[in-house]
């Protein structure tokens, strides 16, 4: 509704659609904050005891409950909008000496680069091997990349993720264990096994969507212009077979940038994944909202790329 | 488009090389801690890892040998107690000194423990304080101006804080009559004192650095200071023999040595660091690979610790420590929904005990071969009180069955409505079912089981909402009121709902008794009679394992308290 208002605006398609996709981006998240916090309010327990059952007397459990605004969902609903408008996501209750900003801002950029580093590897991976199948189906390259894909699709992360690290850790000294650092010799493993399940799935969607293609009108058009292979697949076929992957790309790599638990433990690093597992049985209710509020902005931010790109890619379509 | 991706991925790879240059600090002694700190707030900490890496910033007034935990100088390097054990006179060596410079003075230790006894900070072991003279008063009488409190104007919550730091100084029993001097009056005697002043509550803090994160809030009265402090190494000011370096949040904590350190010259090592792994098989492979030299947590219930045991390796440590692990038992006449409570009966509560054989869940289920234990207070653990474990349980499958008969339950029949309860993911479900199976095949008796995660789990302990559970204890200091307090028919931490009024007058003839040997008999009795009511069914102690080779890493002493003095360890 809002949207059909701002027409007026004016401005083209593509900037109507970021215009209101901005727009529509608060009250997104202004949504996704009550729910949030309506959940986890109602996961049971009190995040103040210690799970080995030792706990403080009701005084003091009292005094902790005011200090943490937890005596009622209202009152802590309030002051964490109120801190939240400052910027401030107040603080963890698990990680007493951290605050939401800081476990955010530590977490953050290392998930953030080792889901780029897993996208770029997949989306190469991906591609060469989706191309691969279309254009030599049947062939022993196609069939081994569907093995691939298979498998990359069916173990877990954290099969693959113990065996590349027992292999090129434990065995061959390769790669460091238990220790982080922004270089391609840290990083690499674990983005190799956090690229594994979404590279196959690049190669099926890529495969698929070459074979409809290639056989259609209009590259055969191509073909029959004298257009060199290469230039009829990359300029013609690929720019419409992409189109899958595009969408795929969007919430894989929302998910990708912050964090995964399963390679975050095998690997010990200090990403944001674990977080959205710990936060909630912690009870963290503050870092579960904060996790959950970047997570959605970040899926949001990039479905609105991969619309805009849609529709650059593809003139035909129109979001709007 | 292909050639962009290239581009692209190539253009990251570049980066990727441009930010090689990021290189560890080493440290002479690296040990990993499996998860990440709660706190690092001395007064406000009660996990043993964080225990550990504050013992190594900090220094209390005692220090404790790990080699036979006994107490000697720290930051006093004398001490008197007055003939009635009320008066306690400490004397800080006079170049005691905080890591910036500062003269080290009891000024700092009082502001400290005045932060352990503000209800505003929330703190795990307020209770240790207590002791104080004035000290339970004083947390009472704040916490009833903070609820009571309404912001009349500006003014009023700065009003109520001067008001409230006035009144510990008139309430609260430390005094510091010079610089170097604490007194402390005590409100009654407390036999274990030294070893609570020992211990982390108690820990001086840096006050003129502390004080400036104070911040009070002028709607709630609350005071509160910036947590970040303690992990901000631009302003962490300690005394003890590290200062902290970087911290980095879940990665790893460096310690480097504190040239202002008063026993500097005798440290082993000048730097520590911490990594923090919470997976045990990638803290295992770095240990393996020479980044770690030693493994202080490998969690005991994973069947990678029998694993590990099993391989009869040099390098592999089980210390036992001053915790048990025992079920509860709710005593209760009445069940949560109404219904009466078979277990309400202590001789159904001594079958159940009885039907359960120990020896065989070390060996078989748990595979660690942890002592197996009938007293509450664990043997060994604290000097001179020796548990009356014959007034506890053992396996006894044919008086179990007596006793069933006797209450009304011949053959199990009729007893019904029991359940385990359990949180998951600790490995309490082996035990869980191992210990199901006995009681069906010695006794008859049939319970289901019932996990829950650990949050509901504690909540449902609280409300005493169960009838049978899994629960372990660990003792804070070296006293067996650490552990026989909880029982006590009024402690909040007595989840069995257990109440005997003669077990309550004997802890407080205890509390009263002056002498040592006559005090630990009057607890001993209390026990006695506390374990054949078998409101619990004690089954083992709790046992860490650690991982290092004695060889290469030297002067690193285990005990059962956890007390380390990680100063003292040298790597060969």
């Amino acid at each position: 509704m809002l949207i059909r208002l701002l027409w007026p605006l004016g401005g083209d398609n593509m900037t109507r659609l970021i215009v209101s996709r901005l727009i529509q981006l608060p009250v997104i998240l202004a949504l996704i904050f009550v729910v949030t916090l309506t959940l986890a309010w109602w996961i049971p327990g009190n995040p103040l005891d210690q799970p080995e059952g030792k706990r403080p007397s009701k005084q003091i459990e009292e005094a902790m409950k005011r200090q943490w605004n937890m005596h009622s969902p209202w009152a802590f609903a309030a002051s964490y909008l109120q801190s939240a408008a400052r910027g401030d996501l107040g603080p963890s209750m698990q990680y007493r000496d951290q605050t939401v900003n800081s476990i955010l801002a530590a977490g953050l950029p290392v998930s953030a680069m080792l889901g780029a580093a897993a996208l770029m590897i997949a989306l190469v991976v991906g591609l060469i091997a989706g191309v691969i199948g279309a254009i030599r189906p049947g062939s022993v390259l196609d069939l081994s990349s569907l093995m691939l894909a298979l498998i990359g699709v069916s173990l877990p992360t954290f099969v693959t993720g113990s065996v590349l690290l027992v292999l090129f850790a434990g065995l061959l000294h390769w790669a460091p264990v238990g220790e982080w650092a922004y270089t391609p010799r840290h990083i690499l493993l674990p983005a190799v096994t956090l690229a594994a399940a979404p590279a196959a799935y690049i190669a099926r969607l890529t495969r698929l969507g070459l074979a409809d293609v290639i056989n259609s009108d209009y590259v055969r058009t191509a073909r029959a212009k004298g257009l060199p292979a290469h230039r009829v697949l990359v300029k013609h076929a690929m720019k419409v077979a992409f189109l899958p992957v595009l969408s795929f790309l969007g919430p894989a790599s929302a998910a990708a940038l912050t964090g995964s638990f399963v390679v975050e433990q095998v690997f010990a690093i200090p990403g944001l994944g674990e977080h959205f597992v710990r936060a909630v049985q912690n009870k963290d209710q503050s870092l579960i909202i904060g996790v959950v509020l970047v997570f959605s902005t970040v899926l949001i931010g990039l479905n609105l790329l991969v619309d805009v790109a849609y529709a650059w890619i593809d003139p035909r379509i129109d979001l709007t | 488009m292909n050639m962009k991706w290239i581009c692209a991925s190539l253009f990251v790879v570049g980066s990727c090389v441009a930010g090689c240059g990021h290189q560890e600090v080493p440290a002479e002694f690296v040990f990993v801690t499996s998860d990440e700190h709660k706190h690092l707030d001395p007064q406000k900490i009660s996990w043993s890892t964080d225990l550990r890496i504050i013992q190594c910033m900090f220094e209390a007034l005692l220090n404790v040998d790990p080699k036979d935990l006994s107490l000697g100088p720290g930051m006093a390097d004398r001490w008197q107690v007055s003939e009635d054990g009320l008066i306690y006179t400490f004397h800080l060596r006079p170049d005691a000194k905080w890591s910036n410079g500062d003269s080290l003075t009891a000024d700092d230790f009082i502001y400290a423990w005045r932060r352990a006894l503000l209800p505003d900070m929330a703190a795990d072991y307020t209770q240790l304080l207590f002791c104080i003279d004035g000290a339970r008063d004083f947390f009472g009488w704040r916490q009833q101006q903070l609820e009571e409190f309404t912001a009349e104007d500006k003014g009023a919550a700065r009003r109520l804080w001067v008001q409230t730091t006035d009144r510990f100084e008139e309430m609260v029993g430390v005094s510091s009559p010079e610089d170097h001097t604490l007194v402390v009056r005590l409100a009654q005697q407390t036999p274990y004192f030294l070893e609570l002043v020992a211990f982390v509550t108690f820990m001086p803090v840096h006050r003129a650095s502390v004080e400036k994160t104070e911040r009070i809030d002028p709607i709630t009265g609350f005071m509160s200071d910036d947590s970040r402090y303690w992990t901000d190494p631009s302003r962490h000011v300690s005394n003890g023999p590290y200062v902290l370096k970087r911290r980095r949040f879940k990665e790893d904590l460096l310690l480097v040595a504190n040239d202002q350190y008063w026993n500097r010259s005798k440290m082993k090592n000048t730097s520590i660091l911490e990594k923090i792994i919470t997976n045990p098989q990638t803290a295992l492979l770095a240990y393996r690979n020479g980044r770690a030299h030693w493994l202080p947590d490998v969690p005991t219930a994973s069947s990678l610790a029998a694993d590990l045991v099993a391989q009869q390796r040099g390098d592999i440590h089980l210390q036992p420590i001053a915790g048990v692990y025992f079920y509860n038992f709710n005593c209760s006449k009445t069940l949560v929904d109404g219904a009466a409570n078979p277990l309400a009966d202590r001789r159904v509560r001594q079958a159940l005990s009885m039907g359960i054989d120990r020896r065989l869940l070390v060996e078989q289920v748990t595979r660690l071969n942890q002592p197996v234990v009938k007293s509450f207070v664990p043997p060994n653990v604290v000097d001179g009180y020796d548990p009356p474990a014959e007034a506890g349980f053992g396996f006894a499958p044919d008086k179990a069955k007596r006793l069933l008969s006797d209450a009304g339950y011949p053959g199990g029949r009729g007893l019904a409505g029991l359940s385990i309860l359990y949180n998951t993911g600790s490995g309490h479900e082996r035990l869980a079912e191992a210990i199901q199976r006995m009681w069906d095949q010695h006794l008859g008796v049939e319970v289901v089981l019932e996990a829950v995660e650990s949050l509901s789990f504690s909540d449902r302990l609280k409300k005493h909402d169960y009838t049978i559970c899994r629960a372990s204890w660990i003792g804070d200091y070296r006293d067996p009121t650490t552990w026989l307090g909880k029982m006590a028919t009024d402690d909040g931490n007595n989840d069995c709902a257990y109440s005997n009024a003669d077990y309550d007058g004997l802890l407080s003839q205890a509390a009263g008794q002056t002498d040592r040997e006559l005090r630990f008999a009057a607890l001993r009795r209390a026990e006695a009679v506390m374990l054949g009511d078998s409101p619990m069914a004690m089954l083992h102690q709790y046992v860490f394992l650690h991982v290092f080779d004695r060889e290469r890493v030297l002067g690193l002493e285990l005990n059962a308290w956890g007390r380390y003095r990680l100063e003292q360890v040298s790597v060969r």
